[in-house]
């Protein structure tokens, strides 16, 4: 908790504008009105702030479609939920642009590449709900979902196939994730879906406890398998569904952070897991958007790529070092 | 990535005297036919029976990649050439070009009907080709990956120009020239100087036969630019901050201290923000920073396809709050544009910077040119 904070303070205090901490502590707490509060109070902020409700979403929703397929690869994206979101945002960028340029786009508001976003991740979601009350074994579950994600991208690649340059520059920047373009507004949104996620999932440790021992044992001691199934799969679209519309899709927080949450904590508990997950993910996120900053240099990273280039290292080390690692699940 | 092969060039850079960079938009105006005087990435030259054409390093970052032409008149014996595979037959007949700029040249030269294919009709300014568009008289070749190598053999021509946005660009018309048709990469809009991209007319020069009329236009440009670069530094009296570009998401692309928009607005007396950059392209930056930088930016230019303020409150409500965008002082370029979105600025612009330097200097500088009525920037409402 403690470290959250910390981290939250440093990220507001490091961006690729060398302020002093003195200036960044007057422009917080005196009404200054200079320039740097402007950075601090409308761009800084903001960003940390989404960074650390990202890094809480897509780390919970990985945890739990990781113990609903009983899958370690499983993350928040494995139903499709970002390739979903891709087709949308793609519809806008690449199909309906055709004949208008990207920035034109961006004058149409923020909120539309969002809504596109929110309609393809949800459209793909209810599908799979679909399939998955009318399935039994989980395991079918995963594959039609990781098969229509093929089949998305696969659609995805057909019209970026036919754009041009400045269309497909526009879609790939997306595709990079970003934090620091929410508006106000949209950051409300984003806190209430992920906080009414958030619950939801406390919630539903129980269930997700009952689920590790697989879903035939699950329904013998009395859990509703298909009614707790619904509940997790609409906690994370609900999760990564906004995220995802918000900030692009941002690539293996979601996978890595449950894992190290696991090994710190030596349990598969998720009254644990599930309050670990949340800290660890917050934190994770908020150094990787420190990262991404590249504090002293002008340039900025894309974010995605550098919780990539974080988590990967740091998964291999602790799945290396603890070899039965498997028996986790 | 600067290539000095020519000694022209050299000697060009060692008589520049600009106060910011090596800028060599400056002094010489070459009464020689046929020198290329600024252009860095192609050179032409006369010999016994052909003209040889060498495009230097035709994209971004390439480096010891020469494209080498000999250009023979139609009907004239053939001379012995070093490699007969490269030879292309002038005058050209038709064309296919790939950028709008090739077009401008080829219409200050009065040979447009000789194009039959351009990539994206709907980037064209010209009146003229798209009436020939409406005819049917000239074909979409697509973009990059997706040449309709169909369509060009049916259109047949005698060389397509292209340009390069990498490497893989040659890859896309490897299967073109196997068919025996000429491609020539086109590397004008890598010319960081504003006269050097107009220096690119005499290559249509040669193409066409026409080069005394190619380099007159282009001296007659020189000339004008000069004139009215050394105007303005002598009638100006502080240099304004300009802000350029529009963030997408939180990154904001910044073009270098040394691209093609930076030296024009110095030359119009103008203070780019970034001006001390030395990049070959555009520099991803994060938003806070150019925010910043942006706040004491007097004016700001250049944002993107945009043609009013609400749209780029739209791209980012905090953009409101920079002081250019409250005092109204927000310009564009594209006040020539089609409603398909072919903007003059990126066809005739190129030929004419002149035209361009006095449009910035006159936004810049408004006490100065009091009749000027901007030809391509517009005011942004």
């Amino acid at each position: 908790m403690l470290l959250i904070v910390i981290l939250l303070i440093l990220d507001i205090f490091l961006g690729s504008v060398n302020i002093k901490a003195s200036e960044v502590i007057s422009a917080i707490f005196n009404n200054s009105n200079s320039n740097y509060e402007t950075i601090i109070l409308k761009f800084r902020l903001p960003k940390a702030i989404t960074a650390l409700v990202v890094g809480v979403a897509l780390s919970l929703s990985g945890l739990q479609m990781q113990t609903v397929f009983r899958n370690p690869m499983a993350g928040p994206y494995v139903l499709g939920i970002s390739s979903g979101a891709s087709l949308g945002v793609a519809f806008v960028i690449l199909g309906f642009s055709s004949n208008i340029a990207p920035e034109s786009l961006n004058g149409l508001g923020n909120w539309i590449l969002v809504v596109a976003s929110w309609v393809g991740a949800g459209a793909v979601m209810l599908l799979i709900m679909v399939i998955s009350s009318r399935v039994k074994d989980i395991m079918t579950v995963l594959i039609l979902g990781i098969m229509l994600s093929s089949g998305i991208s696969a659609i995805v690649t057909i019209m970026q196939y036919f754009s041009n340059e400045t269309m497909l520059k526009a879609y790939v920047i997306w595709t990079m994730g970003s934090l620091g373009n929410l508006t106000s507004g949209q950051l409300n949104v984003l806190l209430i879906s992920v906080l009414a996620g958030v619950i939801l999932s406390l919630f539903s440790s129980k269930m997700l406890n009952a689920l590790l021992i697989g879903e035939n044992y699950a329904g013998s001691l009395g859990l509703n398998v298909r009614f707790a199934r619904a509940v997790i799969f609409i906690c994370t679209s609900i999760l990564a569904g906004s995220v995802t519309a918000f900030c692009g899709p941002i690539g293996f927080i979601g996978i890595a952070v449950p894992h190290i949450v696991r090994i710190i904590f030596k349990t598969s508990d998720h009254k644990i897991l599930i309050p670990g997950t949340i800290l660890m993910g917050g934190a994770i996120m908020l150094i990787s958007d420190i990262i991404s900053q590249l504090p002293g240099s002008e340039s900025v990273l894309p974010v995605n790529a550098v919780t990539s280039l974080i988590g990967i290292p740091v998964v291999i080390w602790v799945i290396l070092r603890k070899r039965n690692y498997s028996g986790s699940f | 990535m600067h290539v000095l092969k020519s000694i022209p060039i050299i000697a060009l850079l060692i008589f520049s005297g600009c106060r910011y960079s090596n800028n060599r938009t400056t002094d010489e105006i070459s009464d020689k036919v046929n020198q290329i005087t600024k252009a860095e990435r192609f050179t032409l030259e006369k010999k016994n029976g052909w003209t040889e054409i060498k495009i230097i390093n035709p994209w971004q970052g390439a480096s010891g990649v020469n494209q080498v032409f000999y250009l023979v008149k139609r009907g004239t014996k053939m001379a012995t050439l070093p490699d007969s595979s490269s030879v292309i037959f002038v005058p050209v007949r038709k064309i296919i070009c790939t950028s709008t700029t090739h077009i401008a040249m080829i219409e200050a030269l009065g040979e447009i009907n000789s194009v039959v294919g351009v990539s994206g009709t709907n980037l064209i300014y010209s009146p003229e080709v798209i009436k020939n568009v409406n005819k049917g008289l000239v074909g979409d070749i697509g973009y990059d990956a997706n040449l309709n190598k169909e369509l060009i053999i049916k259109l047949s021509p005698d060389l397509i120009m292209i340009y390069g946005i990498g490497s893989e660009s040659t890859g896309y018309v490897g299967k073109v020239k196997e068919l025996g048709i000429k491609v020539i990469m086109n590397a004008d809009y890598l010319e960081t100087d504003p006269l050097s991209r107009t220096e690119w007319i005499k290559l249509f020069g040669a193409l066409y036969c026409k080069e005394n009329l190619a380099d007159s236009i282009f001296e007659s440009e020189v000339e004008k630019y000069i004139k009215l670069k050394k105007y303005i530094e002598q009638n100006i009296s502080v240099r304004p901050k300009v802000l350029l570009g529009l963030p997408f998401k939180d990154t904001w692309y910044v073009s270098s201290g040394n691209s093609f928009i930076s030296k024009l607005i110095s030359d119009a007396g103008g203070d780019y923000l970034w001006r001390d950059t030395e990049s070959s392209i555009s520099m991803p930056y994060g938003i806070e920073n150019v925010y910043l930088r942006g706040l004491t930016a007097d004016y700001w230019l250049n944002v993107g396809s945009i043609s009013s303020k609400n749209e780029i409150s739209a791209v980012d409500q905090r953009l409101n709050d920079l002081p250019c965008f409250k005092n109204d002082n927000l310009f564009n370029n594209n006040k020539r544009v089609t409603s398909n979105g072919g903007n003059d600025y990126w066809e005739s612009g190129s030929l004419y910077p002149h035209l361009l330097l006095k449009d910035i200097a006159t936004i810049l500088h408004p006490e100065v040119f009091e009749d000027h009525e901007l030809v391509y920037y517009k005011k942004i409402n």
